[in-house]
């Protein structure tokens, strides 16, 4: 245990798995709810990019002060609530430098305005071209967003600007929050992994044990089936499958699982092969034992510690192949995934957006989760067999 | 039986297994296949007639013999999204599929032998090191992630490679000129796949590597005091012939298997993206006959680096039944 602690990839997965379970509650909205502009860049490059951003007036800030330092937005829109009802204010703004407000709107409930409206330009006296956000921000320094005249009000008044960055890792092509679906990704990759392995193994110490210890013709079929299917192209198979049998997340672990058995299958089947004449399970044929408790009592429980190594060094094949499957675009479009996310970065113009954010955090993503179960494996196997240790060279 | 004659025999039975479980495969897809190219206005008179057309009328074993011939025949019958023929389609492909991966197979099988053989003789080195780490990203490195970081680096951010397709729209006139187009749009795909496949032979050669170099006979080799050029190939190489074949011959399927992502990425115009485009239209004739080209590519390999392990391990020529 001491030394499963010591690794790095122990922690890691911990790590991943709290964030599979809890990582959603981060974020205030579901991942696929869209945010910001199409493509936003990651909030931390290019400062001056401004950021999606909302500001809030309300009976407790009946104005607010703020700093512009960017570039200016490149949509606004103004929301004023239906609750409000007062006659003879305005919404005004305050430019820096600037003596006098301006009156952005008279605050009468339910108002709505967008930047690009043109009665909206020409009641703020600006030209009727681009969007007013250009002129409204036109420099950087402190602004002042504030109702006119006295007294308090009920409601909220909402100004939204629409910039080009958001969040730790920007948007995608339809504006939903990079990290938001990275987080929700991780649930898919591991349910995937863990599960599909899980899954293979339970069929391929079966056909294993079944193989090696009944032998003869059951063992030629069986063992036909693995080299088989070990000829065979598995990514076009799982193609068809999947386009097949639905695009299920549990559909792809059984499909997955169905063709993934084989190497633990005869794995098992070599070890059982050189316990079976051992004199100890012959000694318990000569008391009579029959087959099927040898099996589950003394050959199972051999098996089991290598068993556990081969399973931890195959989830990376299952995670890899169901991302490969959702980069071909052959997942369920609404489970969010890693794969699924570099699907879409391919095929929506990421590239021509230059949008890196898209790319990296799913693929590292992925390629971490497979590091982390090759290392965990690894682990395990130095752990059953002592040899493989570092400093003991066989 | 001898060796040869149970080896292909062996490949034979698995072509005939690829053969049934194609035909399972493509029939048992979801939808009448006729309800995918008919317009619902047609009359069922007309219905029928493109039934019998694509043999769905027939009762199954005969369809599955139908199939049979006109498949080993390469005769795939037409499409049903493109209403050409299938085989048509397919042999503008398979050169470049064939190409992509020979080159790429080949180039990281020299590589990675070179590396790894040089990593082992060096234990303890940077170089070790390198090699072990560098198999170690490419089993954890999804393939087509690595593809998409070097098609953004070297075809959108610096273009020095086009971002998609086999030649470029219009081709160039002239042979030198189309050949270099080519080369220029292989090149990516062909450098993809060496980077992410070389580093499993490096470890798996290093391995080995390590291995041979204990044995008692290349004790005896510097004893007799064989140069180490000699011994390098001519005792360890040849002794690594067998297995490497062995390993080849086991990353053929997801070699193949790799083709239909790489294709994808980089667009090509291949047989493994044909099969893509095949599955997601529910186009049942091209879709089956792209799978049984890509199994029938793995099939012949595997068949090929058999024959060969007989030629240079003459051991298991001698042996008798299944191994």
């Amino acid at each position: 245990m001491r030394h499963l602690l010591a690794r790095w990839s122990f922690w890691c997965l911990l790590l991943l798995v709290l964030t599979a379970l809890f990582g959603g509650r981060l974020f205030d909205a579901p991942p696929e709810r869209e945010v910001a502009a199409a493509f936003s860049k990651p909030l931390w490059i290019e400062r001056d990019l401004p950021p999606t951003k909302e500001f809030r007036l309300s009976a407790d800030t009946p104005s607010l002060r703020f700093d512009w330092r960017y570039a200016p937005p490149s949509r606004l829109s103004l929301r004023i609530d239906p609750s409000v009802g007062q006659t003879g204010r305005f919404v005004e703004w305050r430019k820096p430098g600037a003596p006098e407000p301006l009156h952005l709107a008279p605050l009468r409930g339910g108002f709505e305005a967008d930047g690009r409206d043109i009665a909206f330009k020409r009641s703020l006296g600006l030209p009727p071209f681009g969007d007013a956000a250009a002129s409204l921000f036109s420099e950087r320094g402190s602004y002042e967003l504030a109702l006119s005249g006295e007294g308090g009000f009920e409601g909220e008044v909402v100004l939204k600007l629409e910039g080009g960055r958001w969040g730790l890792l920007g948007t995608d092509q339809r504006g939903r929050d990079v990290a938001a679906l990275f987080v929700a990704g991780v649930r898919v990759s591991l349910i995937v992994g863990i599960f599909a392995t899980l899954l293979a193994t339970f069929l391929g110490t079966s056909f294993g044990l079944a193989a090696g210890y009944l032998g003869g013709w059951i063992d030629g079929l069986l063992m036909r089936i693995v080299d088989l299917l070990l000829s065979i192209p598995l990514l076009p198979v799982l193609m068809a499958l999947a386009a097949l049998w639905g695009k299920g997340l549990w559909q792809l672990v059984l499909i997955l699982s169905v063709f993934s058995w084989m190497g633990t299958a005869r794995t098992v089947r070599a070890l059982v092969l050189t316990l079976r004449d051992a004199p100890y399970i012959e000694g318990l044929r000569g008391l009579g034992a029959p087959p099927g408790y040898i099996l589950r009592k003394h050959l199972l429980p051999e098996t089991l510690p290598v068993l556990l190594a081969t399973m931890t060094l195959g989830v990376p094949g299952a995670i890899l192949s169901e991302a490969g499957l959702s980069f071909l675009g052959l997942s369920d479009p609404r489970v969010i995934s890693w794969g699924r996310m570099l699907h879409e970065a391919h095929s929506f113009g990421a590239f021509t957006a230059g949008a890196w954010w898209m790319l990296l955090p799913p693929g590292l993503g992925i390629a971490l989760l497979c590091l982390v179960f090759l290392d965990l494996g690894k682990f395990l196997e130095e752990r059953v067999d002592p040899r493989l240790r570092k400093g003991v060279r066989s | 039986m001898n060796y040869w004659g149970r080896r292909i025999s062996g490949a034979l039975l698995v072509l005939a297994l690829v053969l049934v479980l194609n035909f399972l495969l493509f029939r048992l897809m979801p939808g009448d296949p006729v309800a995918s190219i008919v317009d619902p206005r047609f009359s069922p008179e007309a219905k029928e007639q493109l039934r019998k057309m694509y043999g769905l009328d027939r009762p199954l074993p005969v369809q599955f013999a139908l199939y049979v011939k006109s498949t080993l025949t390469f005769d795939f019958g037409i499409s049903f999204l493109t209403g050409l023929p299938v085989a048509q389609e397919l042999r503008s492909r398979v050169p470049n599929t064939v190409i992509l991966l020979g080159t790429s197979l080949l180039l990281s099988a020299a590589l990675g032998t070179w590396l790894g053989m040089k990593a082992a003789l060096r234990r303890g080195s940077l170089l070790e090191r390198c090699v072990l780490w560098s198999g170690a990203l490419s089993f954890s490195f999804p393939s087509f992630f690595v593809q998409l970081l070097l098609l953004m680096f070297f075809a959108s951010m610096i273009p020095l490679f086009p971002l998609r397709g086999t030649l470029s729209v219009p081709p160039p006139a002239g042979g030198p000129a189309l050949l270099f187009d080519y080369l220029r749009h292989m090149a990516l795909p062909v450098f993809s796949l060496v980077l992410l496949g070389f580093g499993g032979w490096a470890i798996y050669v290093r391995n080995l590597t390590v291995k041979i170099l204990g044995e008692d006979f290349i004790l005896l080799a510097r004893a007799r005091g064989l140069p180490r050029k000699n011994i390098l190939r001519g005792h360890v190489f040849r002794t690594m012939l067998p297995p490497l074949l062995t390993i080849f011959l086991l990353s053929l399927p997801s070699v193949v298997s790799g083709a239909v992502i790489t294709e994808t990425v980089f667009s090509l115009h291949g047989v493994g993206r044909f099969l893509l485009e095949a599955v997601t239209g529910h186009d049942y004739p091209a879709a089956g006959a792209a799978f049984f080209l890509l199994s029938l590519l793995t099939v012949t390999c595997n068949l090929l680096s058999d024959l060969l392990y007989g030629i240079t391990d003459p051991r298991v020529r001698l042996e008798r039944g299944n191994r």
